[in-house]
């Protein structure tokens, strides 16, 4: 909706808390609040909230538009020259009008008739169980006769000279017979006849609605019958001479009238027609896309801007992924529509017309939803963006870390207690814009191709942030928060145990993981990462026993802040900030995104909510707080986040689609992403709910969403990013596979457009694919 | 207040409230109208409503695996209908919607019938009328008169119509009527009628000032109706007519198949939505950048592909493309055809004469325009018609009235006997006899200087200067001048302050420059929320039906055959 990417509505980005001017990256921010506002006496704090609180505002206004009516959008040629009234199309929204239902009554009436009605029918199906209980074949006429007597008292004889039915005489010529239901008499003309595989089937479908009404599967008693019917019917040929009922029972017509609507009704229960088999299916697929498509669109914005934040890889395959579904889609709709199409009575002309209109609306699905999927850059022009991202980003780093430097010293001369730099979650919400993105610079794939090295392990860090915490805590003698603090470190020791007996594990598949990334190898992986979850849980008392060890291995790094304080106070102001870190990544991007979950969600979750606000507070307090100790109370639980919350980090991207089934929280971890992010500067192209339909509106403000053009310069404004250097090598031709793409692309179009019978396009488009496949071909003939 | 919206929510509710599956619509011919005004066929797909069928339809196949949801007007052939249904039923299962009150014997005749137990959901939703803009609501009763009196049937529609409205927008009004007018005072006191009986239905929260149901009778302003229009939805229905937001191209000279009949629907198109109410001038700009645009997307024929962008931008351009076509060649051919019929029958010139009648008190200066124009072979007989129409309603009782003349001109251009009969109809129908109020001369002294200084000032355009007499009722009504000699209240009580909901109705129809006003005023007025409803929504050629189906002057063949098609039209 276009209302949505109006900047002058919701001023958002790096707005200066005190003059809210809008400066366009946090280093600019910071210099021009030290230039101008340095000398000011203020309530720097007070400035925030407010600050915050318009932020706040402005979030909610624009999530509650979002899900507002669709009445605005009609309307933005007129609010320009609006005099004070509301434009009808404006007017709040408003309950659904008044409605009066009728239900009961109906249904009221409804029982009295249909009470009647159900009797009737039960009777009969009653005495018809009763009439076939027995084994009718090997059972003297006379006994039979007794037994159907014994069920329903029969009229007698006298009582009815004609037949009630056709008003003929009996006479011995014409002779009575009884209905074996009602008992009721009739001339053999007006008989009915009953066979016993119908009155199998209806009674045993009635003992199945009685006694299972969940299991649809069909109740052994139904076989048994038609066995015995078919036994019967055998025996039927010679029994019809001495007009013995083996395999039938008489009646009048009107209880066959009752009996064979009743089968109507079981037949119609039971039978499901074709179309609606693979409507279900194609329902479901339907649904899979509407689950997939905005996680793909996401991570395909995130990329074709050269953030780091998703693997390219994973992105492909969820691409391929969604591709299939709608595949699946097209394939089922045009089965659907085809249906019976050559039955030689053709189907009713609604038939068809059902048929084709849930074709139709398929199509119409794949139409909106494939064509809004956006292509990903190849990974070559992945590193292209990500070299351009970076250069940039470097640029900035350099500034932004002088300035870095400058408020540290301030901050240094107020206090000097590190714990101190937990402050409240508001001014992280509002400040922690770039964080998010900046925690994937030290740990995600920037490592590239260097091997592990032990204490860039993102888990050792935190783990030695943790125990100088510990340290300084209890030196300021904050016991309770001491012991949170240890807690927190226990955990991420039991995580880095876990880490450690998997790496064994994970050397060895890598191997097989850099030759083929195949969808197979990811299922198993997933499948491996469930398991472990699992056996992380049931193993979690093992680790205790495991501890005391690493604890001597881990001692090394605790003692290095200690002789590097002012190195530490860097390490916990601005986690990843240095270049020292950033170069200490551990993992490469592909067997480490497999791993890395278990990590994160062996955590208790309750801190994953806390991380996001924490870590960017530990990096940005330090410039407009100037004492942020007074909120260190309320969130001194929250602070243990902090420092496990940047290990986790890199590993957020890519495990959240992956482990989607079981991840419970990743709904808030998404929300909290963009909490923590409404800063990103207009046109960062930040993960954000918003962008349901196209994509990345603040990426591209002006022009269609060209999704993912790689030709176009990549809007680098995170200062914070820093890109991997060495990428991945090796790489396919990869004109090749756009090539291929584009292809796929056009056929689609292709096809829709021969669907609607517009010609000339189908011209246009045809002579388009002929030239790309000829480009194809001419590349390929290169290549080799 | 909003209309469109209101039935548009009912219509997603009992779709809703049916579930997943596969559905079918069973409607009557009205109700059909109804949805199609507020909902698009690909939009209601989606919700996997796949067909459409008119529950008097004999040829419906038996459907088991479709739900039907039933929205039907509760008239004793649906009930029929519906009664044969489900004693015999096609789908699996049955959620029936009424669009007005059901009496509670049909309810039983209905339950009785459903011996197979299919019937999920009996309700009344009160989406019982065309809902044409937000803020505009339509009855499609063409014709709703004899004489003076109402015909029955139209009265029982109308109020129905009327009632549903009020229950959709939750509104339990206080009634004000003109009284010149019989048949506004007949409606009110049957709409009143309707919610002393319902009194259980219209229990809604209590604002603090009430809403306001103001009834007014087309006879009180029947130049209005007359005038050509310029801004584009009014045009449009002028000049092509807009029938439930549908538009009959099939006369236009060389259309091409696909474009027979458009929709022109504020709802889901956007070009339409921004210009509908903006004049044609500015509309020619608006599509021309329309075009430019579309032309910067549109592939070329020609266009090389040169390099693997160029496609990728092709490929990707290609469904707003798609998308665009379809809004480009429709409005590009609507505007076409209004500006190839402007030219055709001179109606700038005719227009700026018609506006001269209905605005100014110049009689020779008039009189002399319309004879020039009389005189003008490009000018239709339709339109010579109606500027001695409105030349007659103005200058009535001019002490220098020359209509005689004028007749003779007509009778001289050969216009046609029934539109000459016709001029003194629309006299009768909304001569000064009838007339409750004075459209013509001000009134006060604030209203003669307000003319006197337009006068000097000169106008803006010469196309629109002309002001319904509406705005002056509601301009008073909403700054609480309204006479209640003129405009009573129903009812003892009465409203002490300004009113802020205001729900307009025109019996007789209203027309596009009248929505148009309420659109401005809703837009000007901060606080107040006016909603139009109108038996049907006029253009001239409508209206002149309307007139004659009333009947009023003598009872020619002519006119009882009009009678006898729109009879046989409901």
């Amino acid at each position: 909706m276009a209302s949505l990417d109006d900047p002058g509505e919701v001023r958002e980005g790096f707005l200066c808390p005190l003059c809210l001017k809008d400066l366009q990256s946090f280093y600019q921010l910071q210099s021009h609040y030290e230039e101008e506002h340095s000398g000011e006496d203020r309530d720097v704090k007070g400035q925030i909230k407010s600050l915050v609180q318009k932020a706040r505002k402005a979030k909610n206004r624009l999530l509650k538009r979002e899900g507002d009516d669709r009445a605005e959008s009609g309307t933005q040629g007129y609010e320009s020259f609006s005099y004070g009234g509301v434009d009808p199309y404006m007017w709040e929204p408003q309950e659904l009008g008044a409605v009066r239902s009728h239900l009961s009554d109906f249904k009221k009436h409804r029982a009295a008739r249909i009470d009647h009605y159900v009797v009737e029918v039960n009777k009969l199906i009653i005495r018809l169980e009763k009439l076939t209980a027995f084994d009718r074949t090997n059972t003297e006429s006379a006994k039979i006769r007794a037994i159907e007597k014994s069920v329903v008292p029969w009229v007698n004889d006298q009582d009815v000279p004609f037949c009630p039915d056709c008003g003929n005489k009996f006479s011995i010529r014409n002779r009575r017979h009884h209905c074996r239901l009602c008992g009721s008499i009739m001339c053999k003309k007006c008989m009915e006849l009953i066979s016993l595989p119908l009155a199998n089937k209806l009674t045993s479908a009635s003992k199945d609605s009685l006694s299972t009404h969940t299991s649809p599967s069909q109740s052994p008693n139904s076989v048994h019958g038609s066995r015995r019917a078919s036994i019967s019917s055998v025996s039927s040929v010679s029994s019809v001479l001495d007009e013995k009922d083996d395999d039938r029972i008489r009646c009048c017509t009107h209880c066959k009238d009752t009996l064979l609507k009743r089968e109507q009704q079981i037949d119609e229960k039971e039978h499901t027609p074709d179309i609606v088999k693979l409507y279900e299916k194609l329902r479901l697929c339907m649904e899979k896309v509407d689950q997939k498509a905005p996680e793909y669109i996401r991570m395909a914005a995130s990329l074709n801007a050269g953030e780091t934040t998703y693997n390219l890889e994973h992105a492909n395959d969820l691409r391929v992924e969604v591709q299939k579904v709608y595949e699946l889609i097209d394939a089922l709709s045009k089965k659907i529509l085809t249906l019976d199409l050559k039955q030689d009575p053709p189907p009713h002309p609604n038939t068809l017309r059902l048929q084709r209109m849930i074709r139709y609306s398929a199509t119409l699905f794949v139409q909106e939803k494939l064509l809004g999927l956006m292509s990903l850059p190849t990974k070559e022009q992945f590193e292209e963006l990500k070299k351009k991202r970076k250069q940039e980003v470097e640029r900035k780093k350099i500034l932004e870390r002088r300035a870095a430097l400058e408020s540290q010293r301030r901050l240094e001369e107020r206090h000097s207690d590190l714990v101190s730099h937990a402050t409240n979650g508001e001014v992280v919400s509002l400040r922690g814009g770039p964080a998010p993105l900046r925690k994937a610079e030290g740990w995600l794939p920037l490592s590239g191709g260097q091997g592990q090295i032990e204490d860039s392990d993102p888990l050792l860090q935190q783990i030695h942030n943790i125990t100088s915490f510990i340290r300084q805590a209890k030196a300021a003698g904050r016991m309770d928060e001491v012991r949170t603090l240890q807690e927190n470190l226990r955990q991420l020791q039991d995580e880095y145990d876990q880490q450690q007996t998997e790496k064994a594990i994970e050397l060895s598949r890598r191997q097989a993981e850099e030759e083929d990334l195949q969808r197979e190898q990811l299922q198993m992986l997933r499948e491996r990462e469930r398991e472990r979850e699992r056996e992380q849980f049931q193993a979690a008392s093992l680790h205790t026993r495991t501890r005391s060890l690493d604890f001597r291995e881990i001692r090394p790094f605790q003692l290095e802040p200690g002789r590097e304080p002012r190195d530490h106070l860097a390490h916990a102001l601005d986690l990843g900030c240095s270049p020292a870190q950033s170069s200490a990544a551990p993992k490469t991007p592909s067997p480490s995104s497999a791993l890395e979950p278990i990590r994160v969600w062996s955590g208790p979750p309750a801190l994953d909510q806390e991380f996001f606000p924490q870590s960017t507070t530990s990096q940005h307090n330090e410039v407009p707080s100037l004492n942020p100790f007074d909120e260190e109370d309320l969130s001194s639980p929250a602070a243990e986040g902090t420092a496990s919350r940047p290990a986790a980090e890199p590993s957020l991207g890519p495990p959240a689609c992956v482990l989607k089934e079981y991840n419970p929280f990743e709904e808030e971890e998404e929300e909290e992403a963009v909490a923590g992010n409404p800063f990103t500067s207009p046109d960062s192209p930040a993960p954000s709910p918003f962008d349901e339909e196209d994509g990345h509106p603040h990426q591209r403000p002006s022009g269609p969403p060209v999704p993912g053009n790689p030709f176009e310069e990549a809007p680098c404004t995170n200062p914070f990013e820093v890109d991997s250097e060495s990428g991945q090598e090796g790489e396919e031709p990869i004109e090749e596979e756009l090539l291929l793409q584009q292809i796929d692309n056009i056929k689609a179009y292709i096809f829709d457009a021969k669907q609607c019978g517009r010609l000339d396009e189908v011209e246009v488009l045809t002579e388009n694919l002929r030239e790309l496949k000829h480009t194809l071909a001419k590349q390929k003939g290169g290549a080799d | 207040m909003n209309v469109v919206f209101a039935v548009k929510q009912y219509i997603s509710k009992m779709i809703e409230d049916s579930g997943p599956g596969m559905k079918v619509l069973l409607m009557d011919k009205e109700t059909t109208g109804i949805v199609s005004m507020v909902y698009t066929q690909s939009e209601i797909l989606q919700k996997e409503v796949y067909l459409f069928e008119r529950i008097d339809s004999q040829n419906r196949e038996i459907m088991k695996h479709l739900k039907a949801i039933c929205f039907l007007r509760p008239t004793k052939e649906n009930v029929d209908y519906l009664i044969q249904e489900l004693r015999r039923p096609k789908y699996s299962i049955y959620f029936i919607y009424f669009s007005n009150v059901i009496s509670k014997s049909d309810v039983k005749s209905l339950a009785e019938a459903d011996e197979q137990e299919v019937v999920a959901e009996v309700q009344e939703f009160y989406g019982d009328y065309i809902a044409v803009n937000p803020h505009l609501f339509s009855l499609n009763i063409l014709g709703c008169c004899q004489g003076r009196n109402w015909d029955p049937v139209q009265l029982s529609r109308a109020t129905q119509g009327l009632t549903a409205l009020l229950l959709s927008l939750k509104k339990c009004p206080m009634i004000r009527y003109q009284l010149s007018s019989e048949t506004a005072k007949r409606l009110a006191e049957c709409v009143k009628q309707v919610i002393t009986k319902e009194y259980e239905l219209f229990e809604f929260r209590r604002t603090e000032v009430p809403p306001l149901l103001l009834i007014l009778d087309r006879c009180d302003d029947a130049i209005t109706p007359l005038l050509n229009q310029w801004t584009y939805q009014a045009m449009v229905h002028e000049l092509l007519g807009i029938n439930n937001n549908r538009i009959d191209l099939s006369r236009v000279p060389g259309i091409s198949k696909d474009l027979r009949e458009v929709v022109l629907s504020a709802e889901n198109d956007e070009f339409y939505a921004n210009n509908m109410y903006l004049n044609f001038a500015e509309i020619g700009s608006n599509i021309k950048n329309l075009m430019e645009d579309f032309q910067k997307k549109k592939p070329k024929e020609q266009q090389k592909l040169e390099s693997i962008a160029d496609m990728k931008a092709f490929v990707e351009n290609y469904p707003q493309f798609k998308k665009m076509s379809g809004t480009v060649s429709k409005h590009v051919t609507v505007v076409g055809e209004l500006s190839r019929l402007v030219s055709e029958r001179n109606l700038l010139e005719v227009s700026e004469v018609e506006q001269e009648l209905a605005c100014q008190n110049d009689h020779s200066s008039a009189l002399q325009n319309v004879k020039r124009l009389l005189q003008n072979p490009k000018v239709t007989e339709f339109d010579a018609a109606r500027l001695v129409m409105l030349y007659a309603l103005h200058y009535e009782r001019h002490s220098s009235n020359s209509l005689p003349g004028l007749m003779m001109d007509l009778r001289n251009k050969g216009v046609s006997e029934k539109y000459r009969k016709l001029v003194s109809t629309v006299v009768e129908y909304g001569g000064k006899r009838v007339r409750g109020s004075d459209l013509f001369s001000p009134k006060d002294a604030v209203a003669i200087t307000k003319q006197f200084l337009k006068g000097l000032k000169g106008v803006e355009n010469v196309y629109t200067q002309h002001q319904p007499f509406l705005y002056e009722t509601l301009d008073h009504l909403i700054k609480g001048k309204l006479k209640e000699n003129l405009y009573p209240y129903l009812g003892p009580s009465t409203l002490r302050d300004r009113p802020q909901d205001i729900i307009v109705f025109i019996i007789g129809g209203a027309t596009y420059e009248e929505a148009l006003t309420v659109y401005n005023l809703n837009r000007t007025t901060p606080g107040v929320r006016i909603v139009l409803g109108g038996t049907t929504v006029h253009n001239t050629k409508s209206f002149l039906e309307e007139v004659l189906a009333s009947g009023l002057h003598s009872r020619s063949k002519e006119s009882s055959q009009v009678t006898s098609r729109l009879a046989s039209r409901r």
